[in-house]
């Protein structure tokens, strides 16, 4: 019931910021709003019970692609215009590609999922999981029990692998000399084209 | 499979596992001293710590007991056969022969970090875990360490633009190489279902040998495969046998098979399964006909035999195949006699044994006839059950991504450059040892698993080559700078390590790694003498890209070096006092044997063109008249024995190469376990 209500919760606010972000005119504010709408479509993996692919949608879209994006909007400074002109204008080619997308989505739902032809036969059985109902072992702990046991060495290579790239990255931005190569923010703005040797 | 953790039974690995251990430890020593301000040359001993870890895995690795112990460990995703055990021993041997003669060549162009010398321990890591690994996952990520390591390595010189520029380089088509690698697994891993070399093996050896069906024990098919296997297995054995009968066990099986098919609407897999079901069919028909023709007497096949083919065909009318109403209806009109028994009855529960008399009393004959017409000798049965085009396309990704690696010709473009750019002790590094890592991996994957399907990836592989041939042979033509010479000298090496890698034999497998070896052991000597010969000139004593100019005097300030030199140039172009030249004339024997004959030319031909740039350089340091030149400083003792040991074993070989050989002969024995 709670989970049903739930669902129900996450997926209007999923619906409502995935539309926010294109009809917002602030740039950032749009990209608050996808950061909603990932961190509403995980919650809705976690209702599924798939925590470990909610998880990592977090750590990957909300963690490092969203703020790259928030960087990037905040430091490209973009000016807020006014489109609503516009949106008349765009009205009618923008509702024949979304009706055009939305036969296509209905066309292959119908499609790919087909009734059971077994129903109101003999041969249709119920489907119940059994698994759930003897061992409930979450998707984070089988996977978790998998890596340490069964990946074991390819875990510790891939620890090998980050302490590796964190020596290559120290070793390769420590300034030990002054005759390293670096950036030289005068230099490179009044580069032009002209005094560029060309090869 | 019960999961396994690190325990003592997978001591296997103790070697990888001491690497590992004591880099951690080279880490903790590297960071206290090199806060300490007092020390100035820490470099210097962590080259020393950095050969004795080398000696010490590879006494470890000598003293490893294949015999006693497990060669797959760690749940099949480690493989410590031979083949791995061997060339793990040539990479820590080769590589504590590199540190030792890089140290001094550090000291000069000033790189006191006792990262690189790390780095330098992880890449070897990484190439040990490579040479062992049995799954994809683990060569990816053995790849993936050592891959990493070199673009620091090459990038390692901050000072200097050429080693940023080929550090990026390298970076960016490492990646680029990786990702290649990575897409074709997953698809692998999507047509077949796993990523394990053994698996594979199982696969595409035994149960599915590429074109060839080998099916002779049928027992083991009935009891534990698949269904669309059984069926094969039942075709083959109905086209193959010598009675060609149907025998009770061969009844209860397709009886069961009839019982239990569903048939939906528009299942891929169910109209497979028909497909099948009509192959065998017309296989039996045909096999009946011909006892018909050859007895005349009905009465030859038993009451059984008839009951299960009553059955099948019963089936095969309610199945709704275009293909089977398609031989129903050629046989209904040329068949007249016969047609006033189809305008009465139907195909139903009371007439089908009389029905099955009939069918094959006449019938039999006409199909036997739209069979032969249909020539259906030329069925690609395989590629109705187990699609090999996705699994193709993944090998060739696998492929060029090695390629990539490896710097073979069509995939070649970043070598010459950051061989070029890189510092001269990294480009020794990963001209050498990285290229036999690469080639176990290759073997692992090619022989190893996907033996089976070596018409389809020995394509690529000869065209390839004999790019690769070509290119490295009139590339080095033009070139000025010696390292860029020596790289596309081992571009065109590698094309010739190629031609014996798609042989397919076993005499093409001990070719390859006898060249590698030789390869390695004269690269070696090639580089060593490039990297110790030092140029005596206060003004390029950071800059070491000798130009082909700068050994004109090489033979004046040192006779021994240009000798040494020279030889193995020498070897390495394949003249005939030297085991270089065994080596490659095994690889032409092979190719003809294996009847590549137009390769065989072709890079016959090219060898000679690549000679030209190996005597170049002979003639550069001894028939040059020149009154103004530079001289070098003289070498140390400890390394000039170091040379004279890699120059007579050069000598040696060819003397005697009973030991390169034996020892190749043994791991290429060994490959399939």
């Amino acid at each position: 019931m709670i989970i049903n209500f739930l669902f129900y919760f996450f997926s209007f606010i999923l619906i409502l910021s995935s539309l926010m972000v294109i009809v917002v005119q602030n740039a950032v504010h749009s990209v608050l709003f996808l950061v909603l709408s990932f961190i509403s479509s995980a919650s809705l993996l976690f209702l599924l019970e798939c925590e470990f692919v909610a998880l990592l949608f977090i750590m990957i879209y909300v963690g490092a692609i969203a703020v790259l994006f928030l960087f990037v909007v905040m430091m490209l400074d973009v000016k807020t215009l006014t489109v609503k002109k516009d949106i008349l204008k765009y009205f009618p080619f923008g509702s024949f590609i979304g009706i055009i997308f939305l036969t296509e989505i209905f066309l292959v739902v119908s499609d790919t999922f087909k009734t059971n032809p077994y129903i109101g036969s003999s041969l249709f059985n119920y489907y119940t999981n059994w698994l759930d109902k003897v061992d409930s072992l979450t998707e984070l702990e089988s996977i978790g029990q998998l890596l340490y046991t069964h990946y074991v060495l390819q875990f510790l290579i891939a620890g090998n692998i980050l302490l590796l790239s964190v020596i290559g990255a120290v070793s390769l931005t420590i300034n030990t000399s002054h005759t390293a190569k670096k950036q030289i923010i005068f230099k490179q703005l009044s580069r032009t084209y002209k005094n560029v040797l060309i090869v | 499979m019960t999961t396994e953790i690190l325990l003592f039974k997978n001591i296997n690995i103790l070697p990888e596992l001491f690497l590992g251990i004591s880099l951690l430890y080279l880490v903790l020593y590297g960071t206290f001293l090199s806060m300490n301000k007092n020390f100035p040359l820490i470099v210097n001993s962590c080259v020393f710590l950095g050969i004795l870890i080398l000696l010490m895995t590879s006494f470890l690795l000598v003293n490893d007991s294949l015999d006693v112990l497990e060669s797959t460990i760690l749940n099949n995703t480690i493989n410590n056969d031979f083949l791995s055990l061997t060339s793990k021993l040539i990479i820590s041997i080769t590589s504590s022969f590199c540190l030792l003669m890089m140290y001094t060549h550090l000291n000069h162009q000033k790189i006191n970090q006792f990262e690189y010398i790390l780095l330098f321990l992880f890449s070897i890591l990484g190439l040990f875990l490579l040479c062992s690994s049995n799954d994809l996952l683990t060569s990816y990520l053995a790849i993936e360490l050592q891959s990493l390591s070199f673009y620091v390595l090459a990038s390692f010189k901050k000072n200097s633009t050429f080693s940023v520029d080929a550090g990026i380089k390298y970076f960016i088509l490492g990646a680029f190489a990786s990702s290649l690698f990575l897409f074709g697994s997953s698809l692998i891993y999507g047509v077949t279902g796993t990523i394990n070399f053994s698996d594979f093996k199982d696969l595409f050896f035994w149960i599915f040998p590429g074109s060839i069906l080998g099916l002779s024990n049928l027992e083991q098919y009935y009891e534990n495969q698949d269904q669309d296997i059984l069926l094969l297995a039942l075709l083959e054995k109905f086209s193959n046998s010598q009675d060609k009968l149907l025998s009770q066990y061969d009844g209860d099986v397709l009886r069961y098979e009839i019982d239990n098919t569903k048939l939906y609407e528009n299942s891929v897999y169910n109209y497979e399964k028909i497909y099948i079901y009509s192959l065998i069919t017309s296989t039996v028909i045909d096999s009946m006909h011909s006892i018909l023709t050859t007895s005349n007497n009905q009465s030859s096949l038993t009451y059984e035999q008839l009951y299960y083919l009553g059955e099948w065909l019963y089936f095969l009318q309610f199945s709704g195949d275009t293909m089977i109403y398609h031989l129903l209806n050629s046989y209904y009109l040329v068949c007249d006699n016969t047609n006033d028994f189809i305008e009465k009855g139907t195909f139903d529960e009371k007439n089908r044994f009389e029905l099955t008399r009939w069918f094959f009393g006449s019938f039999s004959f006409l199909i036997a006839g739209c069979v032969k017409q249909n020539d259906f000798q030329d069925l690609h049965v395989l590629e109705s059950s187990l699609d090999t085009n996705l699994l193709q396309i993944g090998l060739t990704f696998i492929l060029i991504s090695l390629f990539f690696k490896l710097a073979i010709a069509p995939f070649h473009i970043w070598s010459p450059d950051v061989y070029e750019g890189s510092p001269t002790s990294s480009t020794f590094f990963f001209a050498i040892v990285p290229k036999l890592g690469l080639f176990v991996l290759l073997i692992r994957i090619f022989y190893g698993s996907f033996y089976g399907l070596i018409d389809n990836w020995r394509y690529l592989c000869v065209l390839v080559a004999i790019v690769s041939i070509i290119v490295g042979s009139f590339g080095g033509l033009e070139q000025r700078k010696l390292k860029t010479l020596l790289a596309y000298s081992s571009i065109s090496h590698m094309g010739y390590s190629l031609i014996a890698f798609n042989s397919g034999t076993f005499e093409g497998i001990q070719m390859l790694l006898s060249y590698l070896i030789v390869y390695v052991f004269s690269g070696l000597c090639i580089w060593s003498i490039f990297i110790i010969a030092r140029l005596k000139n206060n003004h390029s004593l950071l800059k070491h890209n000798k130009d082909l100019t700068d050994l004109v005097l090489l033979n004046k300030t040192n006779k021994m070096l240009a000798l040494f030199f020279t030889i193995s140039l020498f070897s390495v172009a394949g003249f005939p006092p030297m085991i270089g030249f065994l080596v490659k004339v095994g690889i032409f024997l092979t190719a003809i044997e294996s009847s590549m004959y137009f390769l065989a030319l072709i890079s016959i031909l090219c060898s000679v063109v690549a000679t030209f740039y190996y005597i170049r350089i002979i003639k550069i340091m001894y028939f040059e008249k020149v009154i103004v030149g530079k001289l070098y400083y003289p070498i140390t003792s400890n390394k000039g024995i170091i040379i004279s040991l890699l120059f007579i074993s050069l000598i040696f070989l060819f003397i005697n190469p009973t030991l390169i050989i034996l020892i190749t002969h043994k791991l290429s024995l060994l490959i399939l376990n």
